[in-house]
Parts: C-alpha cells; structure tokens; sequence
C-alpha cells in the first residue's frame, strides 16, 4: 500500500494488536545527491566518503556514497510508510550493521519483521523486537539490523 | 591515493584514550531539516527525533581537537537510547576506543560513545565499529 500511515492517535497499533511474525515492505524511495548534501550540512560529517566525488572515483566505491546514518535515518521514515503507526511510547535501542554502500541514484526500500514481543518492567507497555533489512534495486542488503520499541498496551 | 593530512591511521589509534566534542544546541530548525529529509516524525511537539543526536555527534566529532580516523567503512553499531531530547537541548559527545584490531586491509576498531546534555546525563550511549586504514595502504 503506498499511502501514508495514519497519524490520528486512535489508529495507533497498540502491544496487543502486533503478532510476531507480522511483516511489511515499504515503497522504494530514491537516494539522490541533495540528500546526501542536506545531510552532510545538517550532521557536519563532511568526511571524503560522502563529499568528494573525485577522491571517490579512486576508492574501492567509484562514487561517493551516502552517509551510513542516513540509510539508518531514511528507513525510519519508510517504516512508517509501510505500516499503520504503531503506539511507540520509547525507542530503547538498535543493534545495526552497514553491508554495503548506498549510491547516488539507488532506489533502497525497507523490509521490517517482528522477531519478538516481551512484557517490560510497567504493565501499561511492552517490548517489540522489529528486525529490518534496507535492499536496493538490486535486492542486495546494504543494511540490516534490530530496533526494540517500547509500545503502549490498549489502555 | 593519500588523505589529507591530519588523519588518525590505524597506528595512530591509541587505545583508552578518551575525546571529548564540542557541544550544540538542538534547534527546531535541525528538527524541521531532518523531517524533512529523512519524514522521520518525532511524537510529540518540541520532542526531538531518536537518531538526530546521533546523527549530530558524528559530525561533532569532526570537530574534536583531534585528528579524525581514516575510515574506509563503518561497519555496525550497537546504541541505547536513555532519554529522549527537547529542543534547546545542547547535546556534546564523548568517546574512547576500545580495542583495535590489525587485518590485511587495515583493521578495526570499536569505540565506545556517549551523548551527553547539557546537565552532563547521559541521553543515549553505544559502541561503534569502523574499518579504518593502516598508514601506507589506503
């Protein structure tokens, strides 16, 4: 489905409504130069890596590529993209790994499944495990990871 | 191909030693730039969204009063967020390396980060991998 989640607090998906298991693929969404740019600005991460298209020609990528943080920050948005909200009181941590670099001109998209849900400390919310892998046109990974959610129970 | 000057290689790297970045202010306009870009919505009004401190501090640590690691890759990372962030939060980094480890085609180390506010707690913390280049080789 390509339309946007709602945003409305009474269409949020509660602890009890996600099952493990569940799975979502999100619309492609194409890196372009401007967002590397923009994000080179707004972090301050100049490094070569991402800024320097003649130094890039003679590294092992050919090309500049965009920042990993930014692939980890796009996929944030795209989650939301490709399911309904979930009612997210805390996001407590990710475990994340780069696999390979993302160009400009990539088209990436995320594919996100939920691996497990645990009771947390307060009973008025739980833990959900969400593993989420960015391919791009390819389908080649060039990233993968965990993210843990704290998630309101159905008050 | 050579670096710029100024780079910590891999013999460079010496193990323990901590930096600290400067610091700065989180402004509605970094919030507005990131939404944007990346349509990663914080919750609620004034609430700053999770991965921009950590976004920020990479770029803070450029700025360190040392020299930056010649990093071919950044490999994964490990990160807990402690406390969400308001805006007018100002946010600074810490970081010290804690192993490193020689490969053929340079080696890895592992740095342990930390963001801290302006009242010193620690708002979100974790450990960093890098493949960074041995002098002579990049």
């Amino acid at each position: 489905m390509l339309s946007c989640a709602p945003m409305g607090a009474e269409l949020r998906r509660y602890f009890e409504d996600i099952e493990a298991g569940e799975e979502y693929e999100s619309p492609g969404r194409t890196v372009t130069e401007t967002d590397i740019v923009i994000f080179a600005g707004l972090s301050g991460d100049y490094n070569v890596l991402h800024t320097d298209a003649e130094f890039m020609k003679r590294s092992i990528f050919g090309e500049r590529i965009a920042h990993g943080l930014l692939g980890l920050a796009i996929q944030a948005g795209l989650f939301a993209r490709a399911t309904q909200a979930y009612a997210t009181l805390a996001f407590v941590g990710l475990r994340w790994r780069f696999k390979g670099p993302i160009k400009i001109g990539d088209t990436i998209r995320l594919r996100a499944r939920v691996v497990s849900k645990q009771e947390a400390s307060k009973p008025d919310r739980g833990l959900v495990t969400v593993a989420r892998t960015i391919v791009n046109q390819r389908d080649e990974v060039v990233q993968e990871g965990e993210t843990d959610l704290l998630v309101e129970r159905r008050p | 191909m050579s670096a710029p000057a100024q780079q910590a290689y891999l013999e460079d790297v010496e193990v323990g030693r901590v930096v600290e970045t400067p610091a700065m202010t989180v402004t509605e306009t970094h919030v507005q730039i990131f939404e944007a870009l990346t349509r990663d919505w914080a919750p609620e009004r004034a609430a700053v969204p999770d991965l921009l401190p950590l976004c920020l501090v990479i770029g803070l640590g450029w700025r360190a009063p040392h020299p930056p690691l010649v990093v071919l890759a950044f490999l994964g990372f490990e990160w807990e967020f402690v406390r969400s962030l308001r805006v007018g939060d100002t946010i600074h980094s810490r970081a010290r390396i804690v192993t490193k480890r020689a490969m053929r085609e340079g080696g890895v180390v592992i740095e342990e980060r930390e963001v801290l506010d302006q009242r010193g707690d620690t708002v979100q913390r974790g450990r960093f991998s890098f493949l960074v280049a041995r002098r002579g080789a990049g």
